[in-house]
């Protein structure tokens, strides 16, 4: 199939973006699931910090793109508010403590080796494809939840210019992020070869985020592109079951790519389309890089002698969250990388969920999977 | 003295976070009051990088000296006594 300018354009920047992410997270150990689980579990916010650096930084790149031109914002999928980004947030929560690792963390340590986050991939996928059997349900709620109908961000709502949000925020971040530096609180020893401070990892996963928007349209999100591969797995035993889903027909994605020119639509169906070249690149990416950096340190090994019960609770967390992140719709990545520095409500009520979800998986945790 | 010293080997390799800290936790806290009276030394072996933080850190502040070493692909870490080298 003849693939068109923009196609190879944006194919390319998700391999190489998701190619840099994929060694960044396995330097660092950036653990998005580890940040919320250890607020909980252990009571230790150190990686929590870094997220905030992530976040203010991608604030201030996203809104200094939108005013000199090169950024349309909001971006593209991102609807209005509904209850179920915060249903959808919770579970989510709970599936990523249960998986050891988000829909990106359980990307860069399948790639590096992991057997039970090779699990909760699969977990992932097999959720994606179960909320396509109730998207008739789940669709009309959240559409019955909505508020702000037709709005997306705060400063949308206000009628406000986005910089009165987003400056005095960025300001008071880095302040707080500035006492932290100089008590050493946003470094840690590490005794790995290789290794890089998850501050820093953050900067570099702002300006990845940064450079998605500005070569993809948007920041990264990779979760519809699970239901896609649910959905052309499940095309091989049972076509007409999948052509009779609503959610296969579902259009999510209809935009112009702002680079190019060019129209771009896509969706959660078994189809090669705009979803399908924006993110499963991103995905191979990451695999990939991980997978690099963990070969060039020598870490690079797959284990087999490992516990039952974790490879059912990565199952069972996998799962959850491609559930989860079909019902929000949108993934944590997603949402704290990309909705959250652009003040969307979505993102915000999905963050709000994150917290009692992550809080009941850990307690899920030590409760069934490792006793305490 | 050193060869009076009984060394306890965990394999926790291929475990992903929480399991490796929990896991790691459990045993220090069974051995206990083997390591802290020097006669015991346990040795966790793990490719989870952030494990190498986590579980020298807890272990540390549980009042245990840890030395972290990296062989062929993954990591040793060893919790024994403070006074105990």
């Amino acid at each position: 199939m003849p693939f068109s300018n923009a196609t190879i354009f944006i194919i390319t920047a998700g391999l190489l973006l998701g190619f840099a992410v994929g060694i960044i997270m396995h330097r660092s150990d950036y653990c998005v699931a580890g940040m919320f689980r250890d607020l909980f579990m252990f009571k230790k916010v150190f990686m929590l910090r870094t997220l905030l650096v992530l976040a203010s930084v991608s604030m201030l790149l996203f809104e200094i793109g939108r005013r000199s031109g090169v950024l349309v914002s909001p971006f593209p999928i991102l609807g209005s508010p509904s209850l179920a980004s915060f249903i959808g947030g919770a579970l989510f929560g709970v599936g990523m403590v249960l998986a050891g690792g988000c829909v990106v963390g359980t990307l860069y340590k399948m790639g590096a080796g992991s057997l039970v986050s090779l699990t909760a991939f699969v977990g992932l996928i097999i959720g994606s494809g179960i909320y396509a059997e109730f998207h008739s349900v789940w669709g009309p709620f959240i559409k019955a939840t909505t508020f702000f109908q037709g709005k997306i961000t705060i400063p949308q709502i206000a009628g406000a210019d986005p910089a009165l949000f987003v400056f005095p925020l960025a300001a008071t971040s880095f302040y707080l992020l500035y006492r932290w530096f100089k008590k050493g609180e946003l470094e840690r020893r590490s005794f790995v070869d290789g290794y890089m401070q998850p501050w820093k990892a953050a900067l570099l996963l702002a300006v990845s985020g940064f450079l998605s928007y500005l070569f993809a349209g948007m920041p990264m999100g990779i979760t519809t592109s699970y239901s896609k591969m649910a959905a052309m797995i499940e095309e091989i035993f049972a076509p007409e079951h999948v052509a009779g889903l609503a959610y296969m027909k579902v259009l999510s994605l209809n935009f112009t790519h702002p680079l190019t020119g060019e129209v771009m639509k896509g969706g959660p169906g078994p189809m090669f389309d705009a979803i399908a070249v924006i993110q499963m690149p991103v995905i191979i990416g990451i695999v990939l890089g991980s997978a690099f950096s963990a070969i060039s340190l020598k870490e690079f090994r797959v284990y087999t002698n490992i516990p039952q019960r974790q490879f059912w609770a990565a199952l069972a967390g996998g799962i959850i969250m491609g559930l989860a992140s079909r019902m929000t719709p949108g993934c944590n990545i997603w949402h704290l990388f990309g909705g959250l520095p652009i003040l969307a409500v979505q993102s915000i009520l999905f963050f709000a969920g994150l917290l009692p979800g992550a809080w009941l998986g850990s307690r899920l945790f030590t409760g069934f999977v490792v006793k305490t | 003295m050193d060869d009076k010293i009984e060394t306890v080997e965990v394999d926790i390799r291929g475990q992903v976070c929480p399991a490796t800290l929990l896991v790691a936790l459990k045993h220090v806290n069974e051995h206990g009051s083997n390591i802290r009276n020097g006669s015991m030394k346990l040795v966790l072996k793990t490719d989870n990088r952030d494990a190498t933080v986590t579980i020298p850190d807890s272990a540390v502040n549980m009042g245990y000296s840890v030395n972290v070493e990296k062989k062929d692909n993954f990591y040793s870490i060893s919790i024994g006594a403070l006074d105990a080298r």
